[in-house]
């Protein structure tokens, strides 16, 4: 029953802008070589809560710790991406940069951060759990904008079937299958992605 | 679910503190926990029930986030109490003279009953449903959840009713009384269909 919470701001209900769904990884860093700063901006906001999460709930960086290597990671993949071969592979290089620098972070720091109480098994875990929570982010951003809204209503802001109903106009009866069946559409998603 | 004074405790150990005569936990924790159960056994019947349902997979999905959601509320609720109580017993006391300290707790004490009703709606209506659609062989325990869920909004409803802040077409009363209605109807179809 636990639930992995992503650092996102209140207003923010999480869906991707038109470029991030437009684009994939590898078109982003295509553009992002050829100097396009609007997908510099995209890349960044793709990624940010992805680095931040790794900083805050994969290693407990506090919250100064994890602003630094937020701006090291990002000044790094800027003046690093032409090293990246795999332009697909983006996001595990981005998540391999972060882990490395909050271990930098960490080993520098002598101090001793929460995250050394915590087994590297509990850590593998938890960094695990953030990559899944991406990959469904990412999933949930391919579905059509009615799934979106209606995953995000009853999952990510705990409204129930009857206010569903009456904010969508739709009938209170069929909430729950509407949701099932645009939770088989993400699960699909997510195994095509596999 | 972690560091939850109540979900960290073994049911026999949270079992004999409901029952130790203090204020709380109380009824209030107690319909957070049979809502919960309910939506346990609405996963339980749609897992059983992958092969002949379409839907199962996704509705145990959603009675897991309803369980995730609801379960909490057995603390959140003995907190709220038992800040009214102390409100309360410090202005019978007079050891405080703010009525408006009191009658803030005992509205803040409608707010997690009010939660509790409506996740108990959504748990029976998810339990209606596997009731109709689930496997044969647990459609029975579907219907028995229906109704736990059921008796968790009428009680939550209740307690709504008789807060001393709460008066009749209050509207949180209105909208608990509402929830207690749709879980009950569910209930009934759920048994109907059971049979």
């Amino acid at each position: 029953m636990r639930r992995l919470v992503l650092s996102t701001p209140p207003d923010d209900r999480g869906y991707m802008s038109t470029m991030a769904i437009a684009l994939s990884d590898a078109e982003l860093v295509q553009r992002c070589r050829a100097g396009d700063l609007d997908a510099w901006n995209e890349l960044v906001e793709r990624f940010s809560r992805y680095v931040y999460a790794i900083c805050t709930q994969g290693f407990r960086l506090p919250q100064s710790d994890a602003e630094d290597v937020f701006q090291e990671v990002f000044t790094r993949v800027y003046t690093r991406l032409d090293t990246l071969r795999d332009e697909s592979a983006l996001r595990p290089w981005i998540g391999q940069l972060t882990r490395r620098l909050c271990m930098d972070t960490i080993a520098a720091s002598g101090r001793m951060q929460p995250a050394a109480h915590i087994e590297p098994e509990g850590r593998e875990r938890t960094l695990d759990e953030v990559e899944e929570a991406f990959a469904v982010r990412e999933a949930l951003a391919e579905l059509s904008e009615p799934c979106q809204e209606m995953l995000d209503r009853f999952f990510a802001r705990d409204e129930s079937y009857r206010t569903i109903s009456s904010e969508l106009d739709l009938p209170s009866g069929t909430i729950a299958s509407r949701i099932s069946r645009c939770l088989r559409q993400l699960r699909q998603q997510l195994e095509g992605k596999k | 679910m972690h560091g939850d004074e109540y979900l960290d405790l073994k049911l026999g150990d949270f079992l004999e503190r409901l029952g130790a005569g203090t204020p709380a936990p109380g009824s209030g924790s107690a319909s957070a926990l049979t809502v919960a159960f309910a939506a346990g056994v609405v996963v339980m019947v749609a897992r059983r029930s992958e092969d002949s349902w379409e839907d199962a997979a996704g509705i145990a999905a959603q009675a897991l986030a309803l369980q995730a959601k609801v379960a909490p509320l057995a603390l959140a609720d003995a907190r709220v109490w038992e800040e009214a109580l102390d409100a309360l017993d410090a202005v019978r006391n007079e050891r405080s003279t703010s009525n408006g300290d009191l009658e803030h707790k005992l509205d803040l004490s409608t707010t997690v009953p009010l939660q509790i009703a409506e996740s108990a709606a959504d748990t029976a209506s998810l339990a209606a449903l596997a009731a109709e659609l689930g496997d044969g062989t647990y459609r029975s325990d579907a219907a028995a959840a229906a109704v736990l869920a059921a008796a968790g909004a009428s009680a939550a409803a209740h307690l709504i009713a008789v807060n001393l802040t709460v008066k009749e077409g209050d509207r949180r009363l209105v909208r608990a009384r509402a929830n207690a209605e749709q879980a009950a109807d569910a209930a009934a179809r759920a048994l109907d269909s059971a049979r």
